[in-house]
């Protein structure tokens, strides 16, 4: 094991981790000010996604990552308004279920309209080499072409492709616009303070439900963005939402129903998880360890999720009171 | 059909001067349970009225339903505000239209500083009192302005409740239970801010366990019983009465 191959194995556990926090972000936001657990949001991920592919291909791809996320912001807030709005007086179990039938709704359409495979997604030419890491002193080859980082404490150099890398960096930049408009404007001090007591903000003359309505608009947004960027890395296929919605929802509760910080940190460490795993799974020589580590790979999620749960039922951030 | 439905209440003016504020008939449910069965009161302009009762009478939820709460929920009568049909408002138009209510309870919002309780009152459509003004009214809100408001003691938290409610451009302050669960000194010194919302000339209705402080706040009494008006009349004449104190409010 070098320092190289645990490097790519963070950068990876990264990019895997973005993917879980953008749709878990979207989960746990509605989830926290709406009180409703929508099990549709890997639907959302998954319109975003089949969306881009064809914004892309028309358009162009520059235009389909403005595009996508307004789209899904627009479904949003006609999906609130339309459908979930009718749900949050009913408990939690109709809301699962509601937001269950649209996601195998939007399955279904998808697959009759464009078959259960795969479709290809490719990336812009831009965004299609590695980005080239090296560290001290090391003899790069004047004829590798794209970005080159340097990276001090590694070997030699390393690979790592140019568009996880990016995922990287739109989740990031998504996330601090996110806790920036949540932290740092009115529109989010309204909103925190309406997570809170929404009747209260009534009695001040605040109109919440056309707040929560933007709100969820927002959530589905941010599924948008998930699947432009991570559209041509998870692949995009019928089953891709319901994929993704799972070790999300894990996310959500190992972080903490209702809690945004829970839900990044437990992002980030299931995608450690996994990626770790499967680092080490390729890199010992044993067998047998190689074949236990193999299967360990397809659970880590959920031996991570089973392990935090027995130390801390309420997930790392969770409160008291929420969802009980 | 409309325009006969729309001309009644001007009719009213014509006839006598409509007052500032009156419920008419009004029902409301919890649910399954009829808790508010008919109340009908007038409040004139600048006047503080004493609504009170026993427990379980309907104050609180008559209070809610003027603020037009989702529960109870109004199913039929007449709410007037300075001419303006609340009953026909969900509660955000209410509190546009004027109507404050300081809840039980308080319901300071948790996790949001005392300045930011403050400004979440005043984002709605017409804002009152600036910030200004309301620190120079309530220096002990300025001093605290920064604090994490529910970490304030019990009067101090009902003092930003007050204050909250004069942050937005009112025309009925509803109280309900402004005294509760505080001390005796305490007490006395939100009775000082009330006195002076009476000297501002801010009508009001207050609802208050403490009855003895409410009607000497108040100019009226109206006294609810089984989810009705069982009595009304200044507020003098129930401190005289021990008769009619003792038939309605056990005191």
């Amino acid at each position: 094991m070098t320092i190289n191959s645990i490097f790519l194995m963070v950068l990876t556990g990264l990019q895997l981790g973005a993917i879980y926090a953008l749709i878990a972000l979207g989960l746990t936001l509605i989830f926290g000010t709406l009180g409703v657990v929508n099990f549709a949001h890997g639907a959302l991920y998954l319109i975003a996604a089949y969306c881009a592919v064809f914004a892309a291909q028309s358009l162009g791809f520059g235009l389909a990552i403005v595009l996508v996320p307004i789209i899904l912001f627009i479904f949003g807030i006609a999906m609130e308004r339309g459908l979930i709005r009718f749900f949050y007086q009913r408990p939690h179990t109709d809301q699962i279920l509601v937001t269950f039938g649209i996601a195998i709704v939007v399955e279904e359409v998808l697959k009759w309209m464009f078959g259960a495979n795969n479709i290809p997604f490719a990336l812009p030419s831009w965004g299609a080499g590695q980005v080239l890491f090296y560290g001290l002193g090391a003899n790069v080859p004047a004829a590798i072409p794209g970005i080159r980082v340097p990276m001090p404490f590694l070997e030699g150099f390393a690979f790592f492709p140019a568009w996880r890398l990016l995922l990287i960096i739109v989740t990031a930049v998504t996330i601090f616009a996110l806790f920036a408009l949540l932290q740092f404007t009115r529109f989010g001090l309204v909103l925190r303070a309406g997570m809170r007591d929404p009747e209260m903000l009534r009695f001040l003359g605040v109109n919440v439900t056309i707040r929560f309505s933007i709100l969820f608009g927002i959530g589905a947004m941010i599924a948008g963005i998930a699947g432009v960027f991570g559209g041509p890395v998870t692949q995009v296929s019928p089953t891709v939402g319901m994929a993704l919605l799972v070790p999300s929802f894990l996310v959500v509760v190992i972080g903490g129903m209702g809690s945004m910080l829970g839900a990044l940190v437990a992002a980030l460490l299931l995608g450690m998880a996994s990626s770790f795993t499967t680092g080490f799974a390729a890199a010992v020589g044993d067998p047998t360890a190689k074949m236990a580590l193999t299967a360990l790979q397809q659970i880590v999620v959920y031996l991570v999720a089973v392990v935090v749960l027995l130390i801390r039922p309420r997930g790392l951030f969770g409160k008291k009171g929420i969802f009980e | 059909m409309t325009i006969a439905a729309e001309a009644r209440p001007a009719d009213a003016v014509a006839s006598a001067p409509a007052p500032f504020f009156a419920a008419r008939d009004v029902h409301a449910y919890y649910g399954e349970s009829y808790i508010v069965q008919g109340v009908d009161f007038e409040v004139r302009e600048k006047e503080i009225v004493a609504l009170l009762g026993r427990n379980g009478a309907g104050k609180t939820s008559t209070l809610r339903t003027i603020a037009r709460a989702a529960q109870p929920s109004l199913k039929s009568g007449e709410i007037w505000l300075g001419g303006m049909p609340l009953h026909r408002m969900s509660t955000h138009e209410a509190a546009r239209a004027g109507v404050q209510l300081v809840p039980e309870d308080r319901r300071i919002i948790p996790g949001l500083t005392v300045e930011q309780n403050l400004i979440v009152a005043q984002v709605a459509e017409r804002p009152g009192w600036p910030l200004a003004q309301i620190y120079e009214h309530f220096p002990r809100l300025a001093e605290r302005r920064r604090q994490d408001a529910i970490t304030m003691s019990g009067g101090e938290q009902q003092m930003l409740a007050v204050a909250r409610a004069l942050a937005r451009d009112l025309k009925l302050l509803l109280l309900d239970e402004p005294y509760e669960g505080l001390a005796p000194t305490i007490v006395r010194e939100i009775e000082s801010i009330l006195q002076e919302v009476k000297r501002i000339g801010i009508t009001t209705i207050i609802v208050e366990q403490n009855a003895i402080a409410a009607l000497q706040l108040a100019d009226r009494a109206v006294i609810l019983d089984m989810g009705t008006v069982a009595y009304q009349g200044p507020a003098q004449e129930v401190l005289d009465n021990a008769d009619l104190r003792h038939q309605y409010l056990a005191i």
